[in-house]
């Protein structure tokens, strides 16, 4: 049974195609080193075989079972892309450690150990990746790859970047820490090929010639050695936990919603000044939901894009993990975020304008609207992920269907406060119930749909 | 460098579907359908003893927020096809659906706000029904922006079939706005078992929706196929590509 099998795989981008009827087969701890001039369909065909893109016509299957979409098949599965799966603001420790939960690997702290003596970087285990050279990101990226001991490994140019050391190193690497691995891999250097003991097969115009090998040899029938998935809830606390840690380091996200959402009040303020003396609560009302869901798309915008930027989410994608839990992790993550902007609006407000918006009844419509607004605007930051003038784009799409959050917040809030008759609230909190329930459902079933393109 | 010849192309087979022989016949019954429905409209339809005679844009508004819906609808099944089938397809009529929906929710709001100064005295009033709309609106345009801002054919068909399908939830509230809200709208007249509409208007009405649909159909399937047509120039330029490139 081959460990990787391609057939007649054909993959577009744009209007052409990149790959042409591709087909090869790997058996396992086979080592295929694919070789072909810029632009010829490397990269592209590595990333097909991970799943991170849908092929137009033909079949994938890993260990002879089914293709990189289904994420029990992604056990095992090591990837090296392009650009390497990391977070600039965790150390190279807290990466590998991140990468060992999201593919539960079992007895994490030992195994993270021994990657970083192999790949050369015991040393600057505890320094942040963004302090690190090129060099030493693609020998991460590297330790990323084989951190779950895989049997089937993708390498996008695992040369690339590393000194001359660093691909001298490259074999043993491979023979340490994936020994018995199927390893394709591209490159531009037909001596690395050899070094790491590799059949050549040449990619040209989207064809690959030399691909196919000799029908393997009676292999006795191993036990499944791979790490299990980690399972719903872990992969989804693992990425939370990974998202508030970057945010804590890096600072970028919620001091900027904060500070966006203190200048609307202080604007909006000025801009009411006339009638704040008599309508100073309804005037609070209306700049708290504003800058609450005016924050809530800028925060959006970025949920997916910085991922999608750097590399990291397509490390996400390949790990043996349901697609759904990133969703759910982005979910929270701008839950959390909107909570808390909103939190502090409402006591801003209560100073600046001298009213008591500060109550129990107008915190829970905040924590309860934040979650739906979220979960509207989670899966309308994964559908703008790829395109052009995104931050226009989002709240085109983000604050129409937000509105009846809108309406349901100002609703309650202005009930509180006693501007309108009260008795309404409960047909509002039922109304963002709702809207969280099937948005939050619509994203979970959606979003492994927009997640591979 | 060796000259391409452009008969060596392959014939744009793709492009006889454009040559479609039920097109006479459904334009006739367009023609006929929406003579008939304009007809009735200015002649048969009585005026109305309080609106007199502003109240004859009901039968264009009314036909129209129906296609909007019926539009919207197909947007969704298009769209979830898509996504199940992957086939290019269903996201045609998708696209191709979404386009006359909004042309048609467009042409509810204008003859709904002309009709509302007449009666209400304002342009716009923030009506549950007007201001549901309105969301409904902007989503598919919404939809439409997405697509355009998206430059990967495969990434643009699976992006917005995601939001075809998100999108629908916004039809059932528009709706029902006028049931679930306290709204100056009048409910639907049609369905509404009390709705006192005299015959005349009522068929005048009836005979609008079906000219309507018809007209839908006569859209979506020029729509299709000018998408149809462009695909294959794309293909064709792409293969002019290819043969340039192995010439040189």
């Amino acid at each position: 049974m081959p460990a990787i099998a391609a057939n007649d795989l054909v993959v577009r981008l744009g209007r052409r195609d990149i790959l042409r009827g591709v087909s090869l087969s790997l058996a396992p701890g086979e080592r295929l080193a694919v070789v072909g001039p810029n632009g010829a369909g490397k990269t592209t065909l590595l990333r097909a075989l991970a799943g991170l893109l849908r092929p137009r016509r033909g079949q994938i299957s890993l260990r002879g079972g089914r293709g990189p979409d289904d994420p029990a098949s992604r056990r095992g599965l090591g990837v090296l892309g392009h650009r390497p799966h990391l977070y600039p603001h965790l150390t190279a420790r807290e990466n590998l450690a991140f990468a060992a939960r999201l593919h539960g690997v079992p007895e994490a702290a030992e195994r993270v150990r021994t990657a970083l003596r192999t790949v050369g970087l015991t040393a600057d285990a505890n320094r942040l990746v963004r302090d690190y050279s090129s060099g030493m990101q693609q020998r991460l990226g590297l330790g990323v790859a084989l951190l779950p001991e895989p049997d089937v490994l993708l390498l996008d140019e695992p040369d690339a970047s590393l000194d001359e050391a660093g691909v001298r190193d490259l074999p043993a690497m491979l023979d340490s820490l994936a020994p018995r691995a199927a390893v394709l891999f591209s490159t531009h250097d037909e001596r690395v090929a050899h070094a790491l003991g590799a059949r050549v097969a040449r990619l040209k115009a989207g064809r690959l010639t030399g691909a196919q090998h000799e029908p393997p040899l009676d292999q006795p029938q191993r036990t499944d050695t791979r790490p299990r998935s980690p399972g719903f809830a872990r992969a989804t606390w693992a990425m939370i936990a990974k998202d508030a840690r970057v945010e804590w380091r890096a600072r970028e996200q919620v001091p900027t919603l904060l500070l966006f959402t203190l200048l609307a009040a202080v604007v909006f303020d000025m801009a009411f000044i006339a009638v704040l003396g008599t309508q100073a609560a309804s005037v609070a009302v209306g700049v708290l939901w504003t800058s609450v869901l005016l924050a809530a798309t800028l925060g959006g915008t970025r949920l997916f894009a910085t991922e999608y930027e750097r590399g990291s989410l397509d490390g996400l994608l390949v790990a043996p993990i349901d697609p759904s839990s990133i969703y759910l992790a982005k979910f929270v993550a701008l839950a959390l975020e909107t909570m808390f902007v909103g939190v502090a609006q409402l006591i801003f407000l209560s100073l600046l304008l001298n009213v008591s918006l500060f109550q129990a009844l107008t915190v829970a419509a905040v924590v309860l609207a934040a979650a739906a607004i979220s979960a509207v605007m989670a899966l309308q930051s994964a559908l703008v992920v790829s395109a052009r003038a995104r931050e226009m784009l989002m709240p085109l799409l983000a604050i129409p269907p937000a509105i009846p959050v809108l309406l349901a917040g100002v609703g309650i809030t202005l009930g509180a406060l006693e501007v309108t008759p009260a008795g309404q609230q409960g047909a509002w909190f039922g109304l963002l119930t709702v809207i969280t329930v099937v948005f939050l459902s619509l994203g979970m079933v959606l979003y492994p749909h927009a997640a591979r393109t | 460098m060796s000259q391409v010849r452009t008969t060596e192309l392959p014939s744009p087979s793709r492009l006889g579907a454009i040559r479609d022989p039920g097109s006479a016949a459904l334009h006739a019954a367009l023609l006929l359908s929406m003579g008939l429905a304009i007809f009735m409209a200015f002649v048969f339809a009585p005026a109305e003893r309080v609106q007199a005679d502003i109240y004859r844009l009901l039968f264009v508004h009314v036909p129209s927020a129906w296609l909007a819906f019926f539009a919207f609808g197909n947007v969704a099944l298009g769209s979830v096809m898509y996504l199940v089938r992957g086939k290019s397809r269903w996201d045609r009529l998708a696209h191709a659906s979404a386009e006359i929906g909004v042309l048609f929710t467009t042409l509810t709001i204008i003859t709904g706000s002309i009709w509302g100064r007449s009666v209400w005295g304002v342009w716009w009033q923030w009506d549950p029904r007007l201001t549901t709309t309105l969301i409904m609106w902007f989503i598919y345009t919404s939809y439409l922006a997405l697509r355009s801002y998206i430059d990967d054919p495969a990434a643009r068909q699976r992006m917005a079939s995601v939001l075809g399908v998100v999108g629908v939830v916004s039809v059932p509230i528009v709706w029902f706005s006028v049931e679930w809200w306290r709204s100056l709208h009048p409910t639907p007249s049609i369905t509404n078992p009390g709705g006192g509409m005299p015959a005349e208007m009522l068929t005048t009405l009836l005979v609008s929706v079906a000219a309507f649909t018809v007209f839908y159909v006569v859209l979506l399937r020029q729509r299709i196929q000018l998408e149809l047509a462009v695909s294959e120039v794309g293909r064709l330029y792409e293969q002019l590509h290819e043969r340039r490139e192995e010439a040189a």
